[in-house]
């Protein structure tokens, strides 16, 4: 008979292989062995994709397959959130951050990676898209309860609708309602000082250390 | 070749996808196919590969692939899809030796092959990087223009006019664009050099407005524009609009593509095959005179790294052995001015260009983005070394590259980042200072002993 460790095992190699079919049936499996839905979450599927990040960072793996096992990972929660909720466990997330290319930015590949690395992470993500205006970033903030915003800008003349969002906030009264995070290749910790942002980071990967940072002192 | 209208008003009435589905359902498996089919593997070990059958195979992919999936218009989420006989026309007709510039400086770009001796066009300057006023915009563009292997020149961008903060889609934006091109003009005379092509139109403009409004102002036909997909092979109407111009005042363009490596063409060999993908791309859809491609390790920002060599040098074999239409390819350093990384990541990049049979564009220092972080020098220097490189196999190209990347590979992650230009330049003679003098001779001398002939 397989064991718990052997069916974990084989619903984060499912989450990783980016097999949503498979790794929901091993959901199941799991479930039905007696594993506890949070330990199913934690060890077969945070962990899952957290070797999916890290295999992301080392080019073994790509974009596609990371959002193949964020898929995956979708899959299995459709099976294990209800297990959950019927022994009234909850599923645990870092936090909710919205995500978009700052008004009149239409570069997108940079903030499509930082999306997939905060889905891996656990964090529930709203990618807006790009050339997201500042009242875009702060109706979505409000109606999609988020925790973080995250602001990408590639060129230079698009940095300040990083800061046009801080700006916002700050007349709405609004701005220690969110931590604001700002990125993209021109973007510096000087800048993000200087517009008051709450954090910066200079690779997708740092931006999810810092979220996870930011939310531990929300 | 099948006309600028039809891509329209393909872009219109194409099959309509989402932009995921078109991703996702449509381009990832039938790339990851057509790699398989082919058999494309890539040999870490070998940065510049000698195979010619490998460049070949990865050309055949990229045409196969194009037919198949074509280009997405993010505007109408319309796939604008050519027939295998359509892509087959377009290379045959695609522009082979455009002219720029005037006078003494007017020069062909020629289609060069791998491991020709032919000097390789060379279009250098900022890369479009970031300076912080007028004053260093005109003194860094003069620079270029002293430099003789100048063949064209590439602007920087300006951040902000009469001290304010230039910003995307205002009208700041569109009075800034003016000024790029009345200071470039005017540097470039300063330079004795008033016939030497500006090559990336106007850097400092975001959209189609700020750059078709400030080329009125300066701007020639015998200049260019540089026009860019976005990744992975899609292409916005803001983009269309500027071609679509550019056609109507019988002016040129460079169509431009940087796929990074990771993203969604996958590794090294899906990146080879998009970048082919993007060549037949930019002559249907950009109607290009020339297409320029710069794969990215988005790790470091940069693509001086070990691992994105390869499909680098790939892409362009597969490119010059197969199409007469001329490419070039861009470097982006992880180092800034006055560090040897920073030299010896230029002349890995110019040597691995070259041999592998394309013209050169310096550059990004410094990524490309920190502000006055760019000299006249390291264009110079990609000059020098470019122009050494031409005429060098591809086995001796892969030996210089080898022990060039082994020297600064570790410090990618973590890169210094050098001076200023005006920390490294005298600011009345626009000369470097003797201690980058000093370095520049000394890693010359050293490429020299691997054999880089300097004229």
């Amino acid at each position: 008979m397989t064991n718990k460790s052997d069916l974990l095992a084989e619903l984060q190699l499912a989450v990783i292989e980016g097999d949503g079919e498979h790794a929901k049936a091993m959901a199941q499996k799991c479930l039905e062995a007696g594993i506890a839905p949070t330990e199913a979450v934690e060890v077969g599927l945070r962990d899952g994709l957290r070797i999916v990040g890290e295999k992301f960072e080392k080019l073994e793996l790509y974009l596609p397959d990371m959002i193949m096992a964020a898929e995956a990972g979708n899959e299995v929660m459709q099976v294990l959130e209800p297990a959950m909720g019927a022994s009234g466990q909850q599923a645990t997330s870092p936090g909710a951050v919205i995500v978009g290319a700052a008004k009149g930015d239409i570069h997108t590949i940079g903030k499509n990676i930082l999306t997939m690395l905060l889905r891996l992470a656990g964090f529930q993500v709203h990618d807006l898209g790009e050339d997201v205006s500042a009242t875009t970033f702060l109706e979505k903030a409000k109606s999609l309860k988020a925790d973080i915003i995250a602001i990408s800008a590639l060129m230079t003349s698009t940095m300040p609708g990083q800061r046009e969002v801080i700006n916002l906030l700050k007349d709405v009264k609004e701005r220690d309602k969110y931590k604001v995070m700002v990125g993209g290749a021109p973007v510096t910790q000087q800048w993000a000082d200087q517009i008051g942002a709450d954090g910066y980071s200079e690779t997708a990967a740092g931006a999810v250390t810092l979220a996870l940072k930011l939310m531990s002192k929300k | 070749m099948i006309d600028f209208f039809e891509v329209i008003k393909r872009a219109l009435n194409g099959p309509y996808y989402s932009e995921q589905d078109f991703t996702l359902k449509i381009l990832v498996p039938k790339l990851r196919a057509v790699t398989k089919k082919y058999g494309i593997r890539c040999d870490q070990s070998t940065p510049i590969p000698s195979d010619d059958k490998l460049a070949d195979d990865v050309f055949h992919a990229g045409v196969e692939l194009a037919a198949e999936v074509g280009c997405y218009c993010k505007d109408t989420s319309r796939v604008i899809r050519f027939t295998a006989d359509e892509i087959q026309e377009a290379l045959r007709d695609a522009p082979s030796t455009p002219f720029f510039g005037e006078g003494r400086d007017r020069k062909a770009m020629l289609a060069r092959k791998p491991e020709s001796s032919d000097p390789p066009y060379c279009y250098v300057g900022a890369g479009g990087s970031v300076v912080s006023s007028d004053q260093v915009f005109v003194r860094l563009v003069e620079g270029y223009g002293r430099n003789p292997l100048s063949d064209s020149i590439t602007c920087p961008a300006l951040t902000k006019i009469n001290g304010m903060e230039i910003v995307a889609g205002s009208p700041l934006e569109l009075l800034a664009c003016i000024r790029a091109v009345e200071l470039g003009r005017a540097a470039l005379r300063r330079a004795q050099r008033p016939g030497l092509p500006i090559m990336n139109s106007i850097a400092t403009g975001v959209t189609a407005t700020g750059k078709i409004g400030g080329s009125a102002f300066g701007l020639r036909d015998t200049d260019c524009w540089v026009v860019g997909f976005t990744s992975p092979l899609k292409v916005q109407f803001g983009r269309l609009n500027e071609v679509a111009y550019i056609i109507a005042r019988g002016g040129q363009l460079v169509g431009e593509a940087g796929e990074p490596m990771g993203g969604f063409a996958g590794g090294p060999e899906g990146n080879a095959v998009i970048s082919v993908v993007y060549h037949i791309l930019s002559i249907l859809v950009l109607r290009s005179s020339v297409h320029l491609t710069f794969p990215m390790d988005f790790r470091y920002g940069c693509n001086t790294s070990w691992e994105i060599m390869w499909p680098i040098s790939v892409a362009a074999q597969a490119i010059c052995r197969n199409s007469h239409h001329p490419i070039l390819n861009l470097a982006y350093t992880a180092a800034g001015p006055m560090t040897e990384m920073c030299l010896y990541e230029i002349a890995a990049t110019m040597t691995n260009f070259v041999a592998s049979g394309g013209n050169i564009e310096f550059g990004g220092v410094a990524k490309g983005t920190s502000l006055d972080r760019l000299t006249p020098l390291e264009p110079r220097f990609a000059t020098e070394v470019a122009h050494a490189a031409a005429g060098l196999s591809r086995v001796q190209a892969n030996e210089i590259v080898k022990t060039l990347i082994a020297r600064y590979k570790d410090s990618l992650a973590n890169p210094p980042k050098g001076k200023t230009f005006q920390e490294c330049y005298d600011w009345d003679s626009i000369q470097p200072c003797q201690e980058y003098l000093d370095l520049y001779g000394r890693i010359k001398d050293e490429l020299a002993g691997f054999g880089l002939k300097f004229k």
